[in-house]
């Protein structure tokens, strides 16, 4: 394996520090089997809940509210996701010479109408109480 | 320098087996330094905390100044008896806490810590250094929220659940603003690399787009859930919050690993924003070497403080406040602030 490195060598050490970050504390938890005391009852392994039994299970029916919050989440997640490629495009300044156009370089004017597109959407979403908390 | 002529020379015949044998060096070094410094940071913040309260904080436990205060800690919390709710997802209340752990390593592998100044020349202490690390770096200090949500949702607790609600409306609110922030930055640097994002930086980013710094720290103190951004954990309101359940060093993990990332999280933001290890170098012998890590390791005892300073003056937010100021204010302003690192960005850079 000569030669210049690949995207996928700087993956490896990525993949040591995954196992080493799950290693310490699975080794916490092999420790605390031996070490620490195990004497369950019915009360200590009880849910918390004011002192009281608990009442009926907590997977509870939420608000649809947060699922408008996600919607809008992914929209505007997906969009800041495009602005990364854009970024390696203007990054380059070889690119940004070839497109020099007059005073304004291309990709910054379509980033900016890019943006201001956002903003607008963003605008209708927060006009139409799409983000309002109830 | 012949060594570091033949180590560079190493890299690039053996790149698979270069990658393989940083990462087990870097794995072991750097999981052991920073879970060190987040103790140190737990101890710093409660001495710091007792402070600015007036009081006298850890002061018994190794010497005057409380020092093995952490140790004592680890020691109780390893003894205590290990409870499982019984009506808890026994196998996702287990993993949060390891999960947690995975995230936390995941973005200390493309962490610059520091660099050494040798022969004229810095060479950056990173393990993974990634064409997109600050963009990866991002991407994974918001794997903490997926360990929140486990933790709160596998408890079966209703207080640990709505705490791992307000924990992912609260992130995902800010979780854009945070991006279009570190893109504002990358537009300035003329890279996604944290080495080249730092290196480019002539003048401070904090300076060169101050809205943005602003916006960054308030995103990055809501991504670590610190106080006035800690509704996952609001104790006078929902107890505990995600880990209500959870005791012993299972609890521990969990808190060990807000400190983790906290620490994690402040060099972030000094690479970013404040100009990493760049300063004048140091002119004594062995102190020029290490005199960039001199230099980042103040600014990040300078950010770590001032997070301990937000948490002794501010109050806690509603969790409705908090996703407002997020959609409503942060998100137009950062998108504002990338329009200017835009404009600006490609006249001036």
């Amino acid at each position: 394996m000569a030669g210049e490195p690949m995207a996928v060598d700087y993956y490896i050490p990525l993949i040591i520090f995954l196992i080493v970050g799950a290693i310490v504390p699975i080794a916490a938890l092999a420790a605390i089997k031996i070490i620490a005391p195990n004497r369950p009852t019915r009360q200590k392994r009880s849910i918390y809940e004011g002192g009281l039994r608990p009442i009926r299970d907590a997977k509870i029916q939420y608000s649809v509210q947060y699922y408008l919050f996600a919607i809008v989440f992914v929209i505007f997640d997906v969009e800041v996701l495009f602005l990364y490629p854009w970024i390696y495009v203007y990054a380059n300044r070889a690119m940004q010479n070839f497109m020099a156009f007059g005073l304004m370089n291309y990709a910054v004017f379509e980033m900016l109408l890019f943006i201001l597109v956002l903003l607008i959407g963003l605008i209708y979403a927060i006009k139409k109480e799409a983000l309002r908390w109830v | 320098m012949d060594i570091i002529d033949s180590i560079s020379q190493f890299a690039t015949q053996e790149p698979a087996l270069f990658a393989l044998i940083i990462g087990i060096i870097g794995a072991a070094v750097i999981s052991g330094v920073v879970n060190v410094g987040a103790m140190l940071v737990i101890w710093g913040e409660r001495k710091v905390l007792s402070d600015f309260c007036n009081r006298f904080g850890p002061n018994r436990v190794g010497g005057r100044w409380g020092i093995l205060q952490l140790g004592a800690d680890a020691i109780k919390l390893f003894t205590k008896e290990d409870i499982i709710p019984g009506d808890a997802d026994k196998g996702v209340y287990v993993w949060a806490p390891i999960v947690a752990s995975m995230a936390t390593m995941l973005v200390a592998a493309a962490i610059p810590f520091g660099a050494l100044h040798i022969g004229g020349k810095d060479y950056p202490l990173v393990v993974a250094n990634m064409d997109i690390s600050a963009f990866y770096v991002e991407a994974a200090l918001s794997l903490m929220a997926i360990a929140v949500f486990m933790a709160g949702y596998s408890s079966n607790n209703k207080y640990s659940i709505l705490g791992a609600f307000r924990g992912i409306a609260r992130m995902i609110a800010y979780e854009v603003p945070m991006g279009v922030c570190v893109i504002a930055v990358a537009v300035m640097a003329h890279s996604l690399n944290l080495v080249e994002i730092v290196q480019s930086q002539t003048l401070w980013y904090a300076f060169a787009q101050p809205l943005g710094f602003v916006i960054f720290v308030i995103a990055l103190i809501t991504d670590l859930g610190r106080i006035p951004f800690d509704q996952s954990e609001a104790e006078e309101e929902i107890i505990s919050g995600y880990n209500t359940e959870y005791s012993g060093i299972r609890w521990g993990l969990l808190y060990f690993q807000e400190y983790n990332n906290a620490l994690l999280g402040s060099i972030l933001l000094s690479l970013l924003f404040l100009g990493g290890w760049q300063g004048p170098i140091i002119p004594i012998p062995i102190l020029d070497i290490i005199s960039p890590l001199i230099w980042l390791f103040m600014k990040v005892v300078i950010v770590l403080w001032c997070l301990i300073w937000v948490r002794a003056s501010l109050f806690r937010l509603r969790i409705d406040q908090v996703t407002d100021l997020g959609w409503k204010w942060m998100l137009p302003l950062s998108l504002l602030n990338l329009g200017w690192a835009a404009v600006v960005g490609s006249y001036f850079a």
